[in-house]
């Protein structure tokens, strides 16, 4: 791993910022939740508690406070209504077997609980167009009450209530749907079909009654039965009552709108079905069928109760009051408006919310409280508030966008700036590597180093490196000049002993001492020798700085030498191999003829007796090549590039003549001196080295 | 009346071994360990000859000094530079400072006691007229054997012993090839090939110096050289 990517990875490190960021906006919404859910529990309990025991609102109920009871209300309302049912008696006929269901005194306010005649409209967020088709409606089966006679009689009634209006819808299954023969006299009991009474408490807890008659599908009109002063009956239509007849597969159906207004707490519906015109019916449905009272309730708010909601409402909540069983009394909704605070977010905004939203969980949040009676024993309704999460949601959204921004592009800049550094580092450290390389692979000592300016760490290791490095040249350049100082030093005292021994030699010795006067001598002049030998480099070094440049021609200068070669070497076979032409060089032929000297004495070397050792000029297009063949043993790879070091040596065996390894030192010497360089290699079949002196011509 | 033989050397087991040998030949041997002592026994009389080492006890360069001061008193006498310095540098500087030779302390003493010969030789014979047998002319060479005095186109080419004789091998066999052993011999020294070089780049510059189109000494690679005319 690249000190880059590490430190890459590192400045990776810096995104737990905004990690952190999206979990503290979790943290933030969790607890900004709460809150809204706390405030908002407080709305609704303030909100049930005006309420508390408003069952004229909730319920249309009789006010409070000292009103008669209910109960007082049903004699007077009979005897009010005591004219009507007993008009309907020719009509209703007795029928009153479909009116089976006992009647519930309605009396009792506990408007809790529900009868089997009691309607509970549904709250209809829109008016439905009384056309008679009942797709306008809510598809609520268990708002649906039905009441049958027999068993192919059966209707079903829904009602709903949409600001002061009350709608019922009442889907009839008759086997012979029968319309009302046309004529001029509704009242004409000869002309009767299938009709539709409606029975109602009035505001004064008055019993009313309208009939619904129709001659065919379309508008129908509701007509009360009045008694005029000399007893004759007229059906007067009731303008305010508006309703549409269709028939269906089945029977028909018939939508109407009652105003709330005209309506008290009883409402109820009875269908006279006719198999004939005129014939008796068969009446059943939520009037008694004597005299068409009421027998259920029509349990819905007043229409106060939802503007009585309203004043509470803000865009973004809902409020919605429903009767302790469920059902939905009341509601005013401002939740759709919460959305125009919103404006359309923007992409990265949209991006961070899908890392910071745990799904389904922002819409709304809810709250209820429940609605108690007077005496605050039961509830008579429960109150829910929803307020939608958008206006919080848009403020966290905002605070998050900039936060996360923020965080990200500190990351980014961050992480760019660790790349940049560690790139820069990397740069430094690669330079002080190559130079640290070179320094010992070099052919040249290395005197100067990179970054040793530095001020920093890097600077210190490459000060730290630099110093070792110029110890190191200073060591090798003692070794370099060691030799010739051992030489220098050696020779005092050999001069001593080699004196000494000319002077005994001159002396009369005795024949078996002049021997050992010869074993002295050879062993000094072997020491000489070896004195000469190690002065080799110093001396070329210095033939080197006083060598003069001339211009001359390689070829001829090789020739004469291989040719001396022969003779130098008796036990040897040498082959010249020169090119033909003129090879003119800038140089120090001696030179030449030295380093070519040490490279024909190193194959000598290695070579058994007899071999052959060829030496070839090489021509490249800007360098001569001289290269010096021999069939010796190959090199072992450890030492390549070491090869031409000096002070260094790989021989198999000792060998009678001293040897310092400064041989191809020499030759290396010489080579730079001519701008070349030289190298060895093992021949590629194995059979023996090569050793190669490069010279740019 | 024997010849006076002075030697500056602070090495004694060497100066004993060396005084041992010039007496032997019939020399009359004075040895000084250092400079000072050396200039006073000088300033008195001066030797016949002056073998001197360059570093003298505490100087180091105690050696070129005493041979400026003694060719400063008399141009002619002899003067032999012996140290264990093999330098080319010392012996750029040892001969232009006037010394006749520049040895190294490898010399045998036969060879140091030819050389010493050979140059009171030389001192004889430039007091007495030149005999025509020693004289080897070649082309624009002339060579006096016995007065070691070399002529090059009659100027005069003032060469250390050792370059003398290495002339003098090459220019008696013109065209014969004298590899470095042979020139060694001449001269009476062991030296080492890239010394003998410096010797025959040495020569080659002082002929130059009288003739800038010397070309005589050929180098044949490989082998030595040769005299050609």
């Amino acid at each position: 791993m690249t000190l880059r990517l590490k430190l890459l990875l590192l400045g990776l490190a810096t995104l737990v910022l905004p990690w952190a960021g999206c979990r503290y906006a979790r943290e933030m919404e969790s607890a900004l939740r709460e809150g809204e859910q706390t405030s908002l529990q407080s709305v609704a309990q303030t909100i049930a508690a005006s309420l508390q025991g408003r069952t004229d609102l909730l319920y249309r109920e009789a006010p409070p406070a000292p009103v008669a009871p209910a109960q007082s209300l049903t004699p007077a309302a009979a005897d009010a209504s005591q004219e009507a049912p007993a008009d309907t008696d020719a009509a209703a006929g007795n029928g009153t077997e479909a009116a089976a269901a006992p009647a519930a005194p309605a009396a009792d306010a506990v408007p809790t609980k529900s009868g089997p005649y009691d309607l509970e409209p549904l709250v209809l967020t829109s008016a439905p167009p009384l056309d008679g088709y009942s797709e306008d409606w809510p598809r609520v089966p268990t708002a649906w009450k039905y009441f049958t006679s027999g068993e192919h009689r059966r209707f079903g009634i829904l009602t709903g209530v949409y600001e002061r209006m009350l709608f019922v819808l009442l889907e009839v299954h008759d086997e012979h749907p029968l319309f009302d023969a046309p004529g001029t006299n509704v009242l004409d009991p000869a002309i009767f079909g299938d009709r539709v009474w409606l029975g109602f408490e009035d505001p004064q807890g008055v019993q009313q009654q309208v009939f619904l008659a129709a001659t065919g599908p379309g508008s129908v009109t509701a007509r009360r039965v009045e008694i005029g002063e000399y007893g004759q009956r007229t059906a007067p239509i009731e303008p305010r009552i508006r309703g549409a007849w269709q028939t269906t597969s089945q029977g028909y159906r018939i939508e109407l709108r009652v105003p709330l207004s005209m309506l008290g707490r009883g409402f109820g519906v009875l269908v006279d079905d006719r198999d004939a015109r005129g014939a008796l019916p068969v009446s059943y449905g939520s009037l008694r069928s004597d005299d068409l009272h009421t027998l259920g309730r029509l349990i819905v708010a007043a229409p106060e109760l939802t503007s009585y909601l309203a004043q509470f409402l803000q865009p973004g909540l809902k409020l919605s009051l429903s009767a302790p069983d469920g059902d939905v009394l009341a509601r005013a909704d401002a939740l759709a408006q919460a959305g125009a605070l919103r404006p359309e977010s923007p992409l990265l905004a949209r991006l961070y919310r899908r890392f910071v939203d745990r799904p389904g969980e922002r819409q709304l949040i809810e709250s209820s409280a429940p609605i108690y009676d007077r005496d605050h024993r039961d509830v008579i309704g429960t109150l829910s508030v929803t307020q939608s999460a958008q206006r919080w949601i848009h403020l966290r959204d905002h605070a998050l966008t900039r936060m996360l921004n923020f965080a990200l592009i500190t990351s980014l800049v961050a992480v760019t700036a660790m790349f940049a550094f560690a790139a820069w580092l990397a740069l430094r450290l690669a330079r002080l590597r190559q130079a640290s390389e070179s320094a010992l692979t070099g052919t040249d000592l290395v005197t100067s180093f990179p970054e040793t300016g530095a001020a920093d760490e890097l600077g210190d290791v490459a000060r730290g490196f630099a110093t070792l490095l110029s110890r190191l040249n200073e060591y090798t350049s003692y070794l370099r000049t060691l030799a010739g100082k051992l030489a220098h030093e050696i020779r005092t005292p050999l001069t001593i002993v080699r004196s000494s021994l000319d002077n005994l030699e001159s002396e009369q010795v005795s024949p078996a001492a002049r021997e050992y006067v010869a074993r002295a001598r050879q062993g000094s002049e072997r020491l000489n020798a070896i004195l000469i030998a190690m002065g080799a480099a110093t001396r070329v070094e210095e033939a080197i700085g006083s060598a003069e440049r001339v211009h001359f021609d390689l070829v001829p200068v090789l020739a004469s030498a291989v040719a001396a070669y022969g003779g130098a070497f008796p036990g040897r076979t040498f082959r010249a191999e020169l090119a033909d032409e003129v090879v003119m060089l800038d140089g120090a032929p001696d030179l030449i003829v030295q380093m070519l000297d040490k490279l024909v004495d190193n194959a000598v070397d290695f070579t058994a007796a007899g071999a052959l050792i060829t030496v070839r000029l090489r021509l490249e297009a800007l360098a001569a090549v001289i290269e010096v063949d021999n069939p010796g043993p190959p090199l072992p790879p450890h030492i390549e590039g070491r090869l031409f070091e000096s002070l260094w040596q790989s021989r198999p065996d000792a060998d009678s003549r001293p040897h310092f390894g400064l041989g191809l030192y020499i030759v290396r010497l010489i080579a730079k001196f001519h701008g070349g360089e030289a190298s060895a290699r093992n021949l590629p079949d194995g059979s023996g080295v090569r050793f190669l002196v490069r010279l740019p011509r | 009346m024997k010849r006076q033989v002075a030697i500056v050397e602070d090495e004694p087991a060497i100066r004993d071994n060396y005084a041992a040998a010039f007496t032997r030949e019939g020399y009359a041997v004075r040895c000084y360990a250092n400079r000072a002592e050396a200039m006073q026994a000088f300033s008195s009389r001066l030797p016949d000859l002056a073998i001197i080492d360059i570093s003298l006890q505490d100087e180091p360069e105690g050696g070129f000094e005493l041979c400026r001061q003694l060719r400063a008193r008399s141009a002619e006498l002899p003067i032999i530079f012996l140290t264990a310095r093999d330098s080319e540098i010392d012996a750029v500087s040892g001969l232009r400072l006037g010394a006749d030779d520049f040895l190294t302390k490898d010399l045998s003493l036969p060879h140091l006691i030819a050389r010493v010969n050979a140059l009171f030789r030389r001192l004889d014979a430039l007091r007495t007229p030149a005999a025509p047998a020693d004289i080897i002319t070649r082309g624009a060479l002339t060579l006096d054997s016995e007065r070691m005095s070399v002529q090059w186109s009659g100027q005069v080419v003032l060469l250390s012993l050792t370059e003398f004789w290495m002339v003098h091998a090459l220019a008696r066999h013109p065209g014969h090839v004298r590899n470095r052993q042979q020139l060694m011999d001449a001269a009476n020294v062991v030296l080492d090939d890239n010394t003998i070089t410096s010797h025959v780049k040495r020569i080659r510059r002082k002929f130059q110096s009288v003739d800038p189109k010397f070309d005589a000494v050929q180098t044949v690679y490989g082998m030595g050289y040769r005299w050609v005319e």
